[in-house]
């Protein structure tokens, strides 16, 4: 397969993995105080992603997959809320271990990566229209 | 008169810089993958000054050596500004500066091919 054209499919792949990063962050960050419903239960648990690397088989390149959507086995913050429907005995709530300043930064990384993977894109587009022009004005 | 090797030269780097293209985008794409190794292909003065021997398919059944294989160049792992604690060495900034030097090398390489090819289209018309 040309090149370019691999290019082009590498970075897409690296694009979707990117969004599923984002994807997992944004229910990370709106179930930040999702705790649980009967008394004691356990809470959201945080989610977490690894990206892999993956041969393409039909294209032969190698592309970026989402290896594993992971649970963050960290422990839960408690908090004293005696109200609450998911309070012990002793009135403390377990709350998800979602620290929202990480999923933030979390965030802003993955926009990061991802227009890196716009630029990349762009650059590869800009060659193969090089090409064509090439045909074009002789 | 002697023979025009240009546009063979042109192309070959025109491969080689599509190689390399493919490198960039590789690498941009694992910016954030646990334990990947950034990767770059052999600087083109070396692909020029040797002739490869590849091993042919004769059979649909035989498979390409590697990934970015076809290839009018090698592509290995590069050593980088900095490798991360995930052990991923890919630095964004630099790909982004590789990507800028391939593209100027690419137009580079276009313009002289589009510039040669007027040539011999004026002496084909006279």
């Amino acid at each position: 397969m040309d090149q370019l054209t691999a290019a082009l499919k590498i970075s897409g792949s690296g694009m979707q993995a990117q969004s599923t990063r984002m994807r997992v962050v944004s229910e990370n960050l709106a179930n930040a105080q999702s705790t649980g419903r009967t008394p004691g239960a356990d809470p959201y648990r945080r989610k977490t992603v690894t990206f892999g690397e993956e041969m393409d088989r039909v294209m032969g390149t190698p592309t970026v997959i989402v290896k594993d959507i992971g649970a963050d086995r960290s422990p839960f913050d408690v908090k004293h809320d005696p109200g609450n429907p998911a309070a012990d005995a002793n009135g403390n709530v377990k709350m998800p271990n979602v620290n929202v300043l990480i999923e933030l930064s979390d965030l802003r990384q993955a926009n990061r990566s991802y227009s890196a993977n716009v630029e990349a894109i762009t650059q590869a587009r800009s060659m193969l229209t090089m090409n064509i022009d090439l045909l074009r004005n002789s | 008169m002697q023979p025009i090797h240009l546009f063979s030269l042109a192309s070959r780097q025109a491969d080689w810089l599509s190689v390399r293209q493919a490198a960039v985008a590789q690498n941009v794409a694992n910016a954030d993958t646990p334990k990947y190794s950034a990767v770059d292909v052999e600087p083109f003065s070396e692909v020029f000054s040797q002739t490869r021997l590849e091993l042919a398919a004769t059979n649909p059944g035989h498979m390409a050596p590697s990934g970015l294989d076809a290839a009018a160049a090698d592509v290995r792992r590069e050593k980088t500004w900095e490798t991360s604690h995930s052990g991923n060495s890919v630095n964004l900034e630099q790909e982004m500066i590789k990507a800028g030097d391939i593209h100027t090398s690419f137009s580079l390489n276009r313009s002289i091919v589009a510039a040669f090819g007027r040539m011999l289209t004026s002496a084909v018309k006279g």
